[in-house]
């Protein structure tokens, strides 16, 4: 199971990338988010990124996460339209709550942003191991490699702790406990004790993953120690000359 | 060569000894088994091995460890990590990269292993192990024998004279703990790598090591060739571990007066002595 942040096997030119292009490339992809207002734009963007995630043969990987960002999304989406009531009325419901047209526009804008700037993130990790986004970090970026190990690791517990997660309900579904109610009160005030199992098995599993580290020399390593190399070729000049078209599209300001 | 004199650990707060008065020698080579019931110090006495213990957990340590001739309490755990590789239970916490090829390399690269050395000794390990298939595989596409094998590969890349395993098949099937089993015995016949395994399978554990060790709540209670501890069935009933089913009828045809001879342990041998009791009956 690789999960929500994994990596996906391949040879797509995506994976062939420089890891240092793939990172780049998931920068510009999130900035125009946040570069423009323009929701076509942000809605353009989400469509590169299912077409990218498309072309590393992870069509279906993308569809099911886009699907749990737009369950979450919509829940965002109300809460933001209740808050906000300036601007121009549309209707008001029972209590006397007014949902306005800015607040609307607004709310749309905030979750495609919220959908388009998570998406490169996934894309990058699904076709980069997290070894090479290490290499990239602490060779081309100088950043301390104990620093870069922490970013990659964190990356890589998120599905086992999710997993683990889903192993916890299992084994209290197996006692009775029914998860899938429609009651979303309810179904929090389940899951808030499995916490504390969730949090003793990750922090056992972490003090595992940091004695397997130690043992293989984790403290002897240095920026120079990292044996794979990295060439930049034709295609990342190309994506490069892509991603800085895009964030000078997108803040020229073109588009309303 | 492990050897450990005297040796006592308790965990920092715990309420009693972990590991009490431990006189243990391993020779270069050994295929060595550790068995025991929970809680008898199994896994601590692998910690002390690798220098864990006293480094990683703290607590009250006596008596003495020494590794290849190195003293366990003045080597740093990645000093002693030159001469003994660790492979855990826990399969998917042990596993720090996301691709087969860079769980390998991890290790080595740390280790500044010259670099026109690491693809020799990446491709070394991996057909060691039977996984050559594997290396651009993710991880997280691996079944649990397969991550354990990769495990066991990123350890042997290394090159450790000894290889400590702390119930390596403890989430495996029975089919993959024997292939498991069959990889140790390769590198320990094939490339003179001392093995010391912690393992609850006892009848695996008996058909592949060589000498076995019993413990019970932080005591060594037997030690020596596996047949000579299988013939001490009652210390080990007390110390909770249940001798191979084999090794049990051996015994109890031996207090009929049926059989008198080596203890079996392996099907095979059993069925050859049972035909021999047979064979002497219908004469």
């Amino acid at each position: 199971m690789n999960g929500f942040l994994g990596y996906v096997n391949g040879s797509s030119p995506l994976h062939n990338l420089h890891p240092l292009t793939k990172m780049i490339m998931s920068v510009a992809l999130c900035a125009p988010c946040f570069l423009s207002g323009n929701h076509l734009l942000i809605l353009g963007i989400i469509a590169l990124n299912l077409c990218l995630f498309a072309s590393a043969g992870g069509a279906g990987r993308a569809i099911t996460t886009l699907l749990s960002f737009v369950k979450f999304s919509a829940v965002l989406f109300v809460l933001q339209v209740l808050f906000i009531r300036d601007g121009t009325p549309i209707f008001t419901l029972p209590p006397g709550i007014v949902v306005t047209r800015e607040g609307v526009m607004f709310s749309l804008l905030f979750v495609l942003r919220f959908m388009a700037s998570t998406m490169p993130l996934a894309l990058m990790l699904s076709v980069t191991p997290v070894g090479d986004i290490s290499n990239v970090l602490v060779r081309n970026l100088r950043i301390p490699y104990k620093y870069a190990f922490v970013i990659t690791t964190a990356v890589r517990f998120i599905p086992l702790f999710s997993e683990e997660m889903l192993g916890i309900m299992e084994a209290q579904t197996a006692r009775g406990v029914e998860f899938d109610t429609k009651n979303f009160i309810k179904k929090i005030r389940l899951l808030v004790p499995l916490c504390v199992p969730l949090l003793v098995s990750s922090v056992r599993k972490i003090e595992n993953s940091a004695i397997s580290a130690e043992l293989r020399g984790f403290n002897l390593r240095t920026r120079l120690s990292g044996y794979k190399q990295y060439s930049f070729g034709a295609n990342d000049v190309l994506v490069i000359a892509a991603c800085a078209a895009i964030i000078a599209f997108s803040a020229s300001g073109i588009l309303p | 060569m492990i050897k450990t004199a005297g040796l006592c650990f308790r965990y920092a707060g715990g309420g009693r000894n972990a590991l009490s008065d431990i006189d243990l020698e391993i020779n270069d080579g050994d295929f060595f088994g550790i068995i025991g019931s929970s809680g008898a110090g199994k896994s601590t006495l692998t910690y002390a091995l690798n220098g864990l213990v006293p480094h990683h957990f703290r607590g009250d340590f006596a008596g003495e460890v020494t590794v290849n001739g190195l003293d366990t309490r003045r080597s740093a755990p990645e000093a002693l990590a030159r001469h003994v590789g660790s492979v855990f239970q826990d399969i998917d916490s042990q596993m720090l990269a996301s691709v087969v090829e860079d769980e390998i390399l991890f290790g080595l690269e740390n280790f500044a292993i010259p670099r026109e050395e690491i693809e020799r000794r990446v491709e070394d390990s991996l057909a060691s192990t039977g996984i050559s298939e594997l290396r651009r595989r993710s991880v997280s596409s691996l079944s649990g024998g397969q991550k354990q094998k990769v495990a066991i590969a990123a350890i042997v890349a290394l090159r450790p004279a000894i290889v400590v395993l702390d119930e390596p098949t403890g989430e495996l099937d029975p089919q993959s703990s024997r292939r498991v089993f069959e990889i140790l015995k390769d590198l320990n016949e094939d490339h003179g790598v001392t093995i010391v395994l912690v393992e609850q399978k006892i009848m695996l554990l008996c058909e592949f090591a060589k000498r076995l060790a019993v413990m019970g709540s932080g005591s060594l209670i037997l030690s020596g060739p596996v047949k000579d501890v299988l013939s001490h069935a009652e210390e080990l009933e007390e110390a909770g571990v249940n001798i191979p089913r084999v090794a049990a009828l051996a015994r109890r045809l031996e207090e009929r007066g049926l059989y008198q001879g080596d203890v079996p342990l392996d099907i095979g041998r059993a069925r050859i002595m049972i035909e021999g009791i047979l064979c002497d009956a219908s004469f």
